[in-house]
């Protein structure tokens, strides 16, 4: 087994007052990813056909 | 009025039944045609497959919901696909059976004016031989049931090795184009701290297997991310993980032959060599589910609306790696022969794989197709929803919700070990999800900053939090439409 992750950096992976600002940042990191939108690439011509109203 | 409906209660299926109940008036008829009683929140399998969860505790009847909702359910599967309708019916159909109750075995006409095709991946184990879930010492956590019988191997292992018995684990890809590397990666993390948890790691020797030439490729060609104030790329990353908690690892093979304890493959040098296991959990290659469409005359159409998947406004010109572009991306998952047929989700045919294909010098395709996960699977079917809302609403013909894989950001919360205070997560953001090469040149197609990886505890509650979240929203509470995709 390798080392690769040092204490002091699991320390503060795993001290939960660390982790819950961190909670915090990365929800809110999160939302701003996720829910900021997303769109095409390209111009589609593309239409939805109505068949029956 | 108009009749949409849906094929599938996944999370595709069941997120576009949601949003169309909702934002459409009574008078539109809902359906829903799945064999599936229950929903399941797929990405917290893992948990069960650990023995950390229980399977009730992810999911929940349809049947029940859909009433109280006025969302019309049938417990069926879809047969045949009639796009045109046929001599006797002039409705667009799809031809679907029962599976259960009274009914079971009979067949029924489902008319539409709006078909949602969100039938999801078939499981294919039959295409690696000796690679099925309870048999062989191979497991699967692709279902709730599958993870059960995973979490049922698992402890008996354990209890095995508590006695003093050393032994083999092998989890990762279980075909040479398999896909969902990221939650067998889960799995593997999940494993090893539960060893850790049972004080038998040192019994154990836990081992990586995958098609991905590089580790973190997740089927993404892998991502230059942000991490801490470093750039590292997922490699790199996932190889800290790895060493770390001492998990050995085999790249670039296709897994091709299963035998009660041992995997057989092939690697990139054409080699075909053989892994000893006393657990293994192997995720399937997944396929379209071989369905048929025929026109108003009974010619067959299948071509017309499937490549293995559906097919929908994606380019499917067969073209070099070099020349793959992001623009080759569907943007509103609309089949281009029957416009009011849609694929959200993990339906739809991808135009290509993601990252690099590769082929051993047997010729043997050796590489991860692309990963659809639940946060583009839900994004998709809204828009999927929007759009047919927005059409019957307006009485005009539009497409203009767009939501192409190169134009959106998706998380990957990966569990690596459960416990309030001992749990970790690795939480990884995606920015685009297909790498778009032209807008982001430097940075292998992706946005650093909004492409990120963290590792710590804040994950492992993340994705408790996401779990309850996505299950408060799939029951449709108050205010469920708050929560996004």
């Amino acid at each position: 087994m390798t080392q690769r992750i040092s204490k002091y950096q699991r320390f503060k992976m795993m001290n939960p007052i660390i982790q819950f600002f961190k909670f915090i940042y990365l929800s809110i990191k999160i939302m701003v990813v996720v829910a900021g939108g997303h769109g095409g690439t390209r111009e589609v011509k593309s239409k939805v056909s109505k068949l029956v109203s | 009025m108009s009749k949409i409906v849906i094929l599938g209660a996944g999370i595709s299926g069941h997120v576009a039944a949601s949003h169309l109940r909702r934002k459409l008036s009574k008078e539109h008829e809902v359906l829903v045609v799945s064999p599936n009683s229950n929903y399941q929140w797929i990405p917290s399998n893992i948990w069960v497959g650990v023995g950390r969860m229980k399977s009730k505790e992810i999911l929940f009847p349809l049947a029940p919901l859909y009433k109280k909702k006025g969302i019309r359910y049938k417990q069926a599967k879809a047969i045949t696909f009639h796009p045109e309708g046929d001599k006797t019916e002039q409705k667009p159909y799809i031809l679907a059976e029962y599976v259960v109750g009274e009914k079971k075995g009979q067949q029924e006409k489902v008319t539409y004016d709006y078909l949602i095709n969100a039938t999801g991946p078939k499981l294919n184990f039959e295409a690696t031989e000796g690679l099925t879930p309870g048999l062989n010492k191979t497991y699967s956590v692709c279902t709730y049931t599958h993870a059960d019988h995973a979490w049922e191997g698992l402890n008996d292992l354990i209890q095995q090795m508590k006695q003093g018995k050393k032994v083999k684990i092998l989890i990762g890809t279980g075909h040479a184009k398999a896909t969902c590397q990221g939650a067998a990666f889960e799995y593997i993390l999940n494993v090893e701290q539960e060893l850790r948890r049972h004080k038998v790691r040192d019994m154990a020797e836990v081992t990586w297997i995958s098609n991905e030439y590089q580790l973190g490729d997740f089927g993404m060609d892998g991502m230059l991310l942000s991490y801490g104030s470093m750039t590292m790329k997922s490699s790199e990353m996932v190889g800290m993980i790895f060493e770390d908690r001492d998990i050995k690892w085999i790249l670039g093979v296709g897994v091709d032959k299963i035998e009660n304890g041992i995997a057989y493959y092939e690697n990139l040098d054409g080699e075909h060599k053989k892994e000893k296991y006393d657990f293994a959990m192997l995720i399937p290659s997944f396929s379209g589910h071989g369905f048929k469409a025929f026109d108003k005359n009974n010619e067959d159409v299948t071509s017309k609306l499937f490549k293995g998947f559906m097919i929908v406004d994606a380019d499917y010109t067969s073209k070099p790696y070099e020349d793959w572009s992001v623009k080759d991306w569907p943007e509103t998952y609309q089949n281009p022969s029957y416009q009011n047929i849609f694929a959200p989700g993990i339906a739809f045919a991808p135009p290509h794989a993601i990252s690099k294909p590769r082929k051993s010098k047997n010729g043997t395709a050796i590489f991860p197709a692309p990963p659809r996960t639940g946060m583009p699977s839900g994004i998709t079917a809204k828009l999927v929803a929007d759009n047919i809302i927005d059409s019957i609403k307006s009485g005009k013909d539009t497409a203009h919700h767009k939501g192409s894989l190169g134009n959106m950001g998706a998380a990957c919360i990966a569990s690596a070990g459960f416990g309030i205070t001992q749990g970790s997560g690795v939480s990884i953001t995606t920015y685009p999800i297909v790498p778009d090469y032209e807008k982001y040149p430097k940075t292998q197609g992706r946005q650093l900053g909004k492409t990120f990886g963290e590792i710590g505890l804040a994950g492992h509650w993340l994705k408790l939090a996401l779990h309850y979240a996505f299950i408060y929203k799939a029951k449709m509470r108050p205010f469920w439409w708050l929560i996004p995709e």
